[in-house]
C-alpha cells in the first residue's frame, strides 16, 4: 500500500518523464532515378527585368539525389550560350512532377537574350534533358 | 520505515497537489508575481546591486554600452529582462523541487548503470544547468534567458523581437547577430555530415551548423558549449568557469550522481571569482583564451565538467519536457484527431501545391488525392521532425535592426563585437566553413573548398512549434486570437535567422511571392505605392545559392492562411500540458493585422558599402563574388 501511494505521488509528480520519446531522424532520401526526363511545360519566363529574371520549366520527377540544380544557358547571341546560371531546388519524393526556376541577376535592360535549360543532380549528373533554344526580351 | 515512506509520499502528493493547483489555476502567474515584489530587482540592479543572488558581494558593473541610433533597443528592455529573470528564477525553483523529490538512482552494473531513475536524473540536472543565471559572470543570464519554454524555447521577450532581433548578453547590452533558435527537437539533429553521393551537408546544430558534434558525436550537446563562452551571451572569459560555477551550485550533489563523485574536485586558483566575473573578451586578458589557470590534470577534469554540462542540457532538450511530440499533428496521425476543414486544407497544400515538405519533411507514406485514405504508419510509427536537417538560402532580406551593425566602438571592456558594421555579410554556413569571422572553427579541412556552395545557407529549422506562443496570447499572429468571444491579442516572435518576419501569416506570403514582387531595394526603401512584406520584398541579403523550391507558389490569400492554420497543429502541449508554458508573465499585444505586423519599426536600410574582405575576401571566395 505504502509502495503504492510512493509510485502515485512519483508519477504525479514527474509527469511527462514516463512518456517515451521516439527516437527518430528522417531524412531527404536519394529516390529512383527516372528512365527518362521530358520537359512538360515550358521552358517559360516568370519576369525579366535587369534586376532579376526568372526561367521556369516543369518536368517528371528526375528522382536521384533530393538537391537538384535548373541550369539555363544564356547569351545575346544565339550561336554563343556561354554564359550559365543555376539554381538549386528540392525534389518531392511524393511528387510526380518537378519545377524548376532559375534566377539570372544582373542582366542588361532592353536586350534579348536566347537560353537553353537542363537540370541535373547537386553532384553534377545531368539528367539528360535539354531544352531548344527559346528567346527574351528583358524590360 | 513504513511510517517514513508513508510520510514522504504523502509529502509529494502534497507539493504535487500544490504545483497541480497553482498551475491548474492560473496562480502560478500570481507566484511569480510575488517574487518579483519580494525581489524588486531589475536585470540591471542583479549586475550592479550590492548583493548577487548568493548573497556575496558583486562587483561593480560598468556603465551601459549603447552604441545604437535610438529605438535599437526596446524602451522597456531593462524591465523585460528583469521580467524574464523571475521566470528564469521560478523554473528552476520548480526544478529544484523536482530533483529533491526523486528518488536517488542505483548506480550499480558493467558498465555502470545509473538504475531506476537515471534518466530523469540527468534530464533534471540539464534543466537546471538551463535556468541558472549564475552561469553568466553578471550572474544576470541563464541559458534560457533567451530560450523560454511558453515561446518553444525561442525568444521570450516581444520587444526584443521587434527590434534588436539578438538578444543582449550578460554585458548590457552586447548582443549576437540572429535569432535565438528553438531549442525543441535540436536533439534530433545528427552530426554534421556531408553525403558524398547527395553532394549534400545534412545536420549539425545552430543557424550556421557551426555545432557539428564532431567530438562528443552529439550536436546538440556540442551546442549547449558555445553560448556559455560567446562574448555576446552569458559571455564566461573560460569554459572552466563553468565547472567552477557547477561546483559552487546548489545541485552539485546532482552533478556527482549524474557524473561521478569527483567530477568537480578541481583545485580552482584563487582569483577564480574574479576573472569569471569578468566577461570573455576584456582587454585585461590580453586575448587569453584560458586566463583560468589549472594544472593539466585540473584543467582536464574541468574539460570534462564542460562536456557533462552539453551532455546533460542535451539529455533535458530531449526530454519530453522540451520535445514533446504532443502536438494535435502527433494525434491526427494517431487518429486521436480531426482536423478542421482549414488545417486539413493546409496540410494538403503544406505537402502538395506549396511544397513545404520536400524539406520540412512530414514522413508521410504517399501525397494522397482526394478519394485516397493513407493507411501508412510510418508518421505514426516515427513521428516526423518537419525538416530535411539541411540547409537553404531563402533570399531573405538583410534586417538593418540588427543590434550586431552597430557595435562598432568599443565597449567599457574595450571589446568590439563588430568592427566591420554593415559591411559585414551573414553568410551562414559559408562563412562557418571558412573558419570565418564571427563563426566557430571549423574541424573539417575536406568541408572548406565547398563554401562557396553553401554561402548564404541557414538550417532547415524543425517547422515544430514554430507557432507556439504563451497561454495567454497563444498566436503568433496580430491581431490576435479570439477566446470566449474576445481578443486575448498575441505574442510577438520573430523568424528566420535575422528576424526580418514578423507572423507565420508574412512567413508564407514571403515564400508565395518573394520572386512575385521582388524589388531591387533594401529594406525600408520599398517604393511607393508598395507595403514591404506584402508587395515588396527587398533584395535578398546574399543571391548565391538560393532555393528556388519557392519564391512564386501561386497561392491564394486564403490558402496562406490555410498553411498558417497547419502549422499551427504543430505546437506541443495539446495531448498533455507543455511543461513549464505557463510562466510568462509578460504582456501581450492586440491589433494590426498578421500581414503587415511589425512594420511600424521598419528602419531604412542604410547605403551598404562592399562586403568586407574578412568576410568575402576568405578563400575559397564566393562565386559569384558577394557585393
Amino acid at each position: 500500500m505504502n509502495r503504492l501511494l510512493l509510485t502515485v505521488a512519483l508519477t504525479v509528480m514527474m509527469g511527462g518523464a514516463f512518456y517515451v520519446t521516439p527516437t527518430v531522424a528522417q531524412l531527404s532520401p536519394t529516390t529512383k532515378k527516372a528512365a527518362s526526363v521530358e520537359i512538360t511545360q515550358g521552358p517559360e519566363i516568370e519576369r525579366a527585368d535587369s534586376y532579376l529574371t526568372v526561367v521556369r520549366w516543369t518536368t517528371n520527377n528526375p528522382g536521384g539525389s533530393p538537391q537538384h540544380y535548373g541550369v539555363v544557358h544564356y547569351g545575346t547571341d544565339p550561336k554563343d550560350l556561354s554564359q550559365t546560371a543555376k539554381s538549386p531546388i528540392r525534389l518531392n519524393p511524393s511528387h510526380s512532377d518537378t519545377v524548376f526556376r532559375v534566377r539570372i541577376d544582373g542582366l542588361k535592360s532592353k536586350t534579348t537574350y536566347y537560353y537553353t535549360v537542363g537540370s541535373m543532380e547537386a553532384n553534377c549528373t545531368s539528367d539528360g534533358v535539354k531544352s531548344t533554344v527559346k528567346h527574351f526580351t528583358t524590360r | 520505515m513504513r511510517e517514513k515512506m508513508r510520510w514522504i509520499a504523502a509529502l509529494l502528493l502534497s507539493s504535487a497537489a500544490i504545483v497541480a493547483l497553482l498551475t491548474g489555476t492560473g496562480l502560478i502567474s500570481l507566484a511569480v508575481g510575488t517574487q518579483e515584489t519580494v525581489n524588486g530587482q531589475s536585470a540591471r540592479s542583479v549586475a550592479t546591486g550590492a548583493k548577487d543572488t548568493d548573497g556575496k558581494p558583486h562587483q561593480q558593473s560598468p556603465p551601459d554600452y549603447n552604441p545604437y541610433p535610438p529605438g535599437i533597443l526596446p524602451s522597456n528592455l531593462n524591465s523585460e529582462i528583469a521580467r524574464v529573470l523571475r521566470e528564469v528564477d521560478f523554473i528552476e525553483k520548480r526544478a529544484l523541487v523536482r530533483w529533491r523529490a526523486l528518488p536517488p538512482p542505483v548506480l550499480t552494473g558493467q558498465p555502470p548503470t545509473l538504475q531506476n531513475t537515471g534518466t530523469e536524473a540527468i534530464e533534471t540536472l540539464g534543466e537546471l544547468m538551463n535556468f541558472d543565471r549564475n552561469m553568466s559572470p553578471g550572474k544576470n543570464q541563464a541559458c534560457s534567458s533567451c530560450h523560454m519554454p511558453y515561446a518553444a524555447f525561442s525568444g521570450p521577450i516581444p520587444s526584443v523581437n521587434l527590434t534588436m532581433i539578438a538578444y543582449p548578453g550578460t554585458v548590457h547590452f552586447r548582443a549576437g547577430k540572429r535569432t535565438a533558435q528553438r531549442y525543441t527537437y535540436s536533439p534530433f539533429f545528427p552530426v554534421l555530415q556531408y553525403n558524398q553521393d547527395q553532394a549534400l551537408f545534412f545536420g549539425g546544430n545552430f543557424w550556421d551548423s557551426r555545432s557539428t558534434g564532431f567530438r562528443l558525436r552529439n550536436p546538440d550537446a556540442e551546442q549547449a558549449q558555445h553560448p556559455p563562452v560567446d562574448t555576446q551571451e552569458m559571455g564566461n572569459p573560460d569554459t572552466a568557469c563553468i565547472a567552477y560555477k557547477l561546483s559552487q551550485s546548489a545541485y552539485r550533489p546532482l552533478f556527482e550522481t549524474v557524473w561521478g563523485k569527483g567530477s568537480l574536485e578541481i583545485k580552482f586558483p584563487r582569483d577564480i571569482e574574479r576573472i569569471c566575473a569578468t566577461p570573455g573578451g576584456a582587454a585585461s586578458f590580453g586575448g587569453d583564451t584560458t586566463p583560468v589557470k589549472l594544472k593539466p590534470l585540473d584543467r582536464l577534469r574541468a574539460n570534462e565538467a564542460y562536456n557533462h554540462w552539453g551532455q546533460s542540457i542535451d539529455a533535458y532538450e530531449q526530454s519530453v519536457q522540451v520535445s514533446a511530440f504532443s502536438s494535435k499533428f502527433d494525434a491526427f496521425v494517431k487518429g486521436k484527431y480531426t482536423m478542421t476543414q482549414d488545417e486539413m486544407a493546409g496540410y494538403n497544400l503544406f505537402k502538395g501545391k506549396a511544397n513545404c515538405n520536400s524539406c520540412h519533411v512530414d514522413g508521410r507514406g504517399t501525397t494522397l488525392k482526394p478519394d485516397q485514405v493513407d493507411t501508412s504508419i510510418a508518421a505514426a510509427a516515427n513521428p516526423p521532425i518537419f525538416t530535411c536537417f539541411g540547409s537553404a538560402n531563402e533570399g531573405v532580406p538583410l534586417n538593418p535592426r540588427v543590434a550586431f551593425y552597430y557595435q562598432t566602438k568599443p565597449d567599457a571592456f574595450k571589446f568590439i563585437a563588430n568592427p566591420l558594421g554593415f559591411a559585414y555579410r551573414d553568410l551562414g554556413m559559408g562563412t562557418f566553413l571558412r573558419s570565418g569571422f564571427g563563426a566557430a572553427p571549423n574541424p573539417n579541412q575536406n568541408w572548406t573548398p565547398l563554401a562557396p556552395t553553401v554561402d548564404g545557407q541557414f538550417q532547415v529549422s524543425t517547422a515544430r512549434n514554430v507557432a507556439m506562443a504563451p497561454p495567454q496570447c497563444p498566436t503568433t499572429e496580430a491581431p490576435g486570437a479570439i477566446v470566449n468571444g474576445k481578443n486575448v491579442g498575441y505574442f510577438q516572435k520573430e523568424f528566420f535567422h535575422n528576424g526580418y518576419i514578423k507572423s507565420l501569416k508574412q512567413l508564407v506570403h514571403f515564400y508565395n511571392t518573394r520572386d512575385v514582387y521582388p524589388y531591387n531595394v533594401t529594406s525600408g526603401h520599398c517604393p511607393d505605392g508598395t507595403i514591404e512584406k506584402v508587395n515588396c520584398w527587398p533584395m535578398p541579403e546574399v543571391r548565391n545559392n538560393i532555393d528556388m523550391t519557392t519564391g512564386n507558389l501561386g497561392l491564394t490569400d486564403e490558402e496562406e492562411n490555410q498553411i498558417v492554420a497547419f502549422l499551427q497543429t504543430l505546437t506541443d502541449g495539446f495531448t498533455r500540458p507543455y511543461a513549464n508554458s505557463d510562466t510568462f508573465t509578460g504582456t501581450c499585444m492586440t491589433g494590426g493585422s498578421a500581414a503587415t505586423q511589425g512594420n511600424e519599426l521598419l528602419i531604412p536600410t542604410p547605403p551598404l558599402p562592399p562586403c568586407a574582405s574578412a568576410v568575402c575576401g576568405v578563400s575559397p571566395t564566393s562565386s559569384p563574388a558577394i557585393p
